[in-house]
């Protein structure tokens, strides 16, 4: 049981009255980079933000760190999970520094002020980031892609084994997005922090993904390792395309998609 | 740690409302000189003195200071809670739904000799009841629109609620009993005139039982600045947390409305003020909110008795000459920004 970071049995989720998750059975491993990937609508966020205990399940059970999620305490379970989610908001006035605070919430302590762990685990979280320059800079002085990197830094100061990034490359140009995904695969080599990404873009996630969960219509199409999941065969039935997957001189593969969609 | 910056910005706070205490202790109908305000209060003054002060004025003045902080704080609380800078207790229909609670009870329990029935002291659980239905109503409005639950849309139903609520205490003071009406309109606008002891005593009961539960409530109050979801990814209990302090915020308003009459836009300027004075997010934010609204209706009630000697206007309406316009300008900015 350990070795499971999360599961979910005969899950079933509503979002917006919609049915987002069908009756899914899911087990992710520790300690990897898992990428959700699939169709817009297709319930990998719903999956996400029900594993986080953010969005009530209207069935089904869910279990994470080997504890349904029904027992975890706000403050425990933060501690155990972090989570970035889609379209994060914080007052335009308040400062990276103080948005990275805010990750510190779980361990902090009601009275005093911020000790001098939560202040070297902010400055850690800015550094990995590249924010160090701009802790002092209020949020709505920042680009798109800045503001994404703050967010990520407040995620990353809460200082959980397990963290969740719903698209964490939004917003992001493909040099700083390829700069956050080495940034989530050096914390996972290094630190042993378990992943779970949400990813739109498919060459992403075939590169740094150690495995793959494929969403289709509120089911699990596909899951296992990145390379035997990611084949033209699945991604083309799940994406309704027509698509190719080549192998470059270096022996990483990539996704071409061949013409726009099957009649 | 507090920075220098912020201890030194909420020690001229400090100062100036114990300025502002003196110097309203001092004016009046007759004018006693700060010296001798403080020969007085600390016992030394002349015989006359020491009535004016004691027995005169200084529950007034302690009154409005303590009303001041209440409706100050109230109205920050909301504006963390719903996450709306233009969220205040006065905009919301509180501070209204209050008013009626406290017109109504004054018409229920009177007698033709003009008596009340019951013990006055029931009239700020009368405010607690408006001022909690009222709130009740608009959260209720605001949860179950179809279109979403947009920040504007509690508002606009909070200034559609403090109109009926308005609109309802002219009613009741119309049918209600001749003898009533004078005395709830000067209760209504906001006069601290009639302040006695026990009004003082109750009001800063409600704030010593208030400021160390928001003293516990601090981080949690600052990481309602994040949206729900991410607030609660980091650990806070969301729904709770905003629960009790809509709850405390509602009561301290009743608290204030009950002993001072519907003095509004307090709690929209004071958070305000104190954001540019040390920041939203600096350790202090609170206090020096509280500091504010103390000075704010304090100085409000003391141009109240100057300015027309011997009439007195309602400091309401003083406070209201800033607050409105303060509200306009967030409205127009807001617009700008969020299309």
């Amino acid at each position: 049981m350990a070795d499971i970071l999360a599961r979910m049995t005969q899950i079933t989720a509503d979002y917006d009255d919609q049915t987002a998750l069908d009756a899914i059975d899911l087990d992710l491993p520790e300690g990897k980079v898992i990428a959700f990937c699939g169709p817009n609508g297709s319930g990998k966020s719903t999956a996400l933000r029900v594993l986080r205990g953010l969005h009530r399940p209207s069935a089904g059970a869910a279990s994470v760190a080997g504890r349904p999620l029904t027992d975890w305490e706000p403050r425990a379970l933060a501690r155990e999970i972090a989570m970035l989610s889609q379209s994060p908001e914080a007052p335009d006035e308040m400062s990276v520094a103080d948005l990275a605070m805010m990750g510190r919430f779980s361990h902090r302590s009601r009275f005093s002020a911020p000790s001098a762990a939560d202040h070297a685990t902010v400055e850690r979280a800015l550094k990995a980031t590249g924010m160090t320059t701009l802790a002092d800079r209020a949020l709505g002085h920042l680009s798109g892609g800045q503001l994404q990197r703050a967010w990520i830094a407040m995620t990353l100061a809460q200082d959980s084994p397990r963290i969740f990034l719903d698209e964490p490359t939004n917003h992001l140009d493909i040099a700083h997005a390829l700069e956050v995904l080495d940034l989530v695969v050096r914390l996972n080599r290094s630190e042993h922090r378990s992943f779970v990404l949400v990813l739109h873009d498919l060459n992403l996630a075939m590169r740094y993904a150690d495995e793959v969960v494929l969403f289709r219509q509120g089911r699990i199409a596909a899951q296992g390792p990145t390379e035997a999941v990611m084949t033209s065969e699945t991604i083309g039935s799940v994406f309704e395309i027509d698509c190719d997957v080549v192998t470059v001189a270096s022996g990483e593969r990539f996704i071409m998609s061949r013409s726009r969609a099957k009649p | 740690m507090m920075r220098l910056r912020t201890v030194s910005r909420l020690g001229l706070l400090t100062a100036a409302v114990v300025a502002g205490f003196v110097t309203s202790l001092a004016l009046g109908s007759s004018l006693i000189p700060p010296g001798r305000v403080l020969a007085a209060l600390f016992g030394e003054g002349a015989r006359m003195d020491e009535v004016i002060v004691w027995t005169l004025r200084l529950p007034r003045v302690l009154l409005a200071i303590l009303a001041g902080a209440a409706l100050a704080l109230a109205g920050a609380l909301l504006q963390r809670v719903t996450r709306n800078p233009m969220a205040a207790p006065s905009i919301l229909g509180i501070t209204d739904g209050a008013a009626l609670g406290v017109v109504s009870f004054l018409w229920v329990f009177s007698d033709e000799a003009n008596r009340l029935t019951v013990s006055i002291h029931w009239q700020p659980l009368a405010a607690a009841i408006g001022a909690f239905g009222f709130a009740l109503i608009a959260g209720g409005l605001t949860l179950a629109d179809p279109r979403g639950r947009g920040p504007l849309r509690l508002i606009l139903y909070g200034i559609a609620l403090a109109a009926l609520a308005k609109a309802a205490v002219t009613l009741v003071m119309i049918i209600g009993p001749v003898y009533r009406a004078g005395q709830a309109l000067t209760w209504l606008t906001g006069t601290i005139g009639a302040a006695h002891w026990g009004d003082v005593a109750v009001v800063a009961a409600g704030l010593a039982v208030a400021a160390p539960v928001l003293a516990w409530l601090n981080l949690p109050l600052r990481q309602l600045a994040l949206d729900p979801q991410t607030a609660a990814a980091t650990g806070l209990p969301v729904g709770r947390t905003q629960i009790v302090l809509l709850a405390i915020s509602v009561a301290l308003t009743a608290l204030a409305v009950s002993q001072v009459g519907a003095v509004g836009f307090v709690g929209l300027i004071a958070p305000h003020a104190a954001r540019l004075v040390i920041g939203a997010f600096a350790p202090g934010y609170l206090v020096a909110t509280a500091l504010i609204g103390s000075l704010l209706v304090l100085g409000a009630d003391t141009l109240a008795r100057l300015i027309a000697a011997p009439l007195e206007l309602p400091a309401g309406a003083i406070t209201a000459l800033i607050g409105a316009p303060l509200f306009l300008t967030l409205l127009i900015r807001r617009q700008g920004t969020h299309g």
